[in-house]
C-alpha cells in the first residue's frame, strides 16, 4: 500500500503527521487520496464533508485529511487548520476558466495565520488532459508573490492514474520531516 | 436519561457503512451497510484470510445533521469482553449536513503473536464510540466471525 510504504520510508518514531488536502471542487482530491492508498477511483463522488486516511507503523502515524471543496463548504475549511504540518493544494489544471478561483482561495490560503509557516504542495492535477496547462504556465496563473520563509512545492500529476502522486507527496513528508527534526 | 443534546445529535446522525479491506490491495473483505438500529449488536462474518494480512483497513463513513464541535471516536477491540486494543481519533468539527469517511490502516501484529481464528471466532466484538466532547452519541457493536 502507497501510504504505507511512504510512511516506512521516513524512519521516524513516535511522530504524528497531519497533512490537510484543499482545492476547488472536482480538482480530484478525494480521486488522489484513493489513488494513492490504491483503492479503486471509478466511483467516485463530491465530498460533503471530510474523508480521513490514518495510517500507522511502528508508533508513527500520517493522518490526511480531504475536505469538500465546495463553495457552500470552503467557509468551514478553517476550522480543520490547526497542528497542520503540511498543505496540499490540488488545482485542475486543464480549468483554465476557473484558474482565478483558484489562485483566490490559494492566496487567502497563503494569508491564514494559523498555516503561516506551513509548507504546501501543489499538485497541478489532470496533467493526463491534453488541455491541462504544464506546470509553469499554472505557476504564474497563479500569481504567487514572495512567500516569506515558507516552502512551496510544485508536482505535475494525475490522480486518474496515480502518475506524480508519490513523488509529490513524498517530497512533502520530506520537509515535514526535516522540520520535525531541527525542532522548529 | 438520556442527555436531550446527545438525543438530537442522534437524530440527525447516521452510520452509513463500515467495511474491512486488506491495505495491501484495496480488496475489500467485509462491509455492512444497514445500521438502522445503532444499539443492538451486528454480526460479522469475514473471510479468515484476513488474519493474514500484514495490513488491514477499516472504514467507516458517517452522516451528521447537526454541526459538531468536537466529534471523538473511540474503537475498541474486546476478546472475551477484555480490550486487545483501543484506538482514539479526534476529528474535532464536524459540518452541518455532511457525509464523512474516516479509514485507518494498522499493520498486523508478526504473524506468530497472532491468535488462530479458532480462538478469535464469535469471541471478537468491535466497539465504535462516537462522542461529540465528552457526550456519547452512539456506541456500535460488531461481533466478528471468521469463516473459513
Amino acid at each position: 500500500m502507497g501510504l504505507l510504504t511512504l510512511l516506512r520510508a521516513l524512519k521516524q518514531n513516535d511522530q504524528e503527521y497531519r497533512v490537510l488536502m484543499l482545492g476547488l471542487d472536482n480538482s480530484g482530491k478525494t480521486t488522489a487520496l484513493k489513488q494513492l492508498a490504491g483503492e479503486d477511483v471509478a466511483h467516485i463522488t463530491p465530498t460533503q464533508g471530510f474523508n480521513i486516511k490514518s495510517v500507522q507503523t511502528e508508533g508513527f502515524k500520517l493522518n490526511v485529511w480531504d475536505i469538500g471543496g465546495q463553495k457552500s463548504i470552503r467557509p468551514y475549511w478553517k476550522n480543520y487548520y490547526d497542528a497542520t504540518d503540511g498543505l496540499i493544494y490540488m488545482i485542475d489544471s486543464a480549468d483554465r476558466n476557473r484558474a482565478e478561483e483558484t489562485a483566490e482561495e490559494l492566496a487567502i490560503l497563503l494569508d491564514e495565520e494559523k498555516l503561516d509557516g506551513v509548507t504546501v504542495l501543489l499538485f497541478a492535477n489532470k496533467q493526463d488532459l491534453i488541455t491541462a496547462m504544464p506546470p509553469e504556465e499554472l505557476m504564474s496563473a497563479l500569481k504567487l508573490t514572495s512567500q516569506r520563509g515558507r516552502k512551496i512545492i510544485m508536482q505535475p500529476c494525475s490522480a486518474k492514474t496515480g502518475d506524480g502522486l508519490q513523488e509529490g507527496l513524498k517530497q512533502l513528508l520530506d520537509v515535514i520531516n526535516a522540520a520535525k527534526a531541527s525542532g522548529k | 436519561m438520556e442527555h436531550p443534546h446527545a438525543a438530537k445529535i442522534l437524530a440527525g446522525f447516521k452510520l452509513n457503512w463500515m467495511n474491512m479491506s486488506d491495505a495491501h490491495t484495496g480488496e475489500v473483505l467485509w462491509t455492512d451497510d444497514a445500521w438502522e438500529n445503532l444499539t443492538a449488536e451486528r454480526e460479522a462474518h469475514i473471510p479468515a484470510r484476513i488474519l493474514k494480512c500484514r495490513a488491514v483497513s477499516r472504514e467507516v463513513n458517517f452522516s451528521s445533521r447537526e454541526l459538531l464541535e468536537s466529534l471523538k471516536l473511540v474503537q475498541r477491540v474486546l476478546l472475551d469482553g477484555k480490550c486487545m486494543e483501543e484506538w482514539f481519533f479526534d476529528f474535532g468539527f464536524v459540518i452541518p449536513n455532511s457525509t464523512n469517511t474516516w479509514q485507518q490502516t494498522i499493520e498486523a501484529a508478526p504473524s506468530s503473536q497472532m491468535l488462530p481464528a479458532s480462538v478469535l471466532n464469535g469471541n471478537v466484538v468491535i466497539e465504535t464510540s462516537f462522542f461529540d466532547r465528552d457526550l456519547l452519541v452512539c456506541k456500535a457493536k460488531t461481533r466478528i466471525w471468521y469463516d473459513e
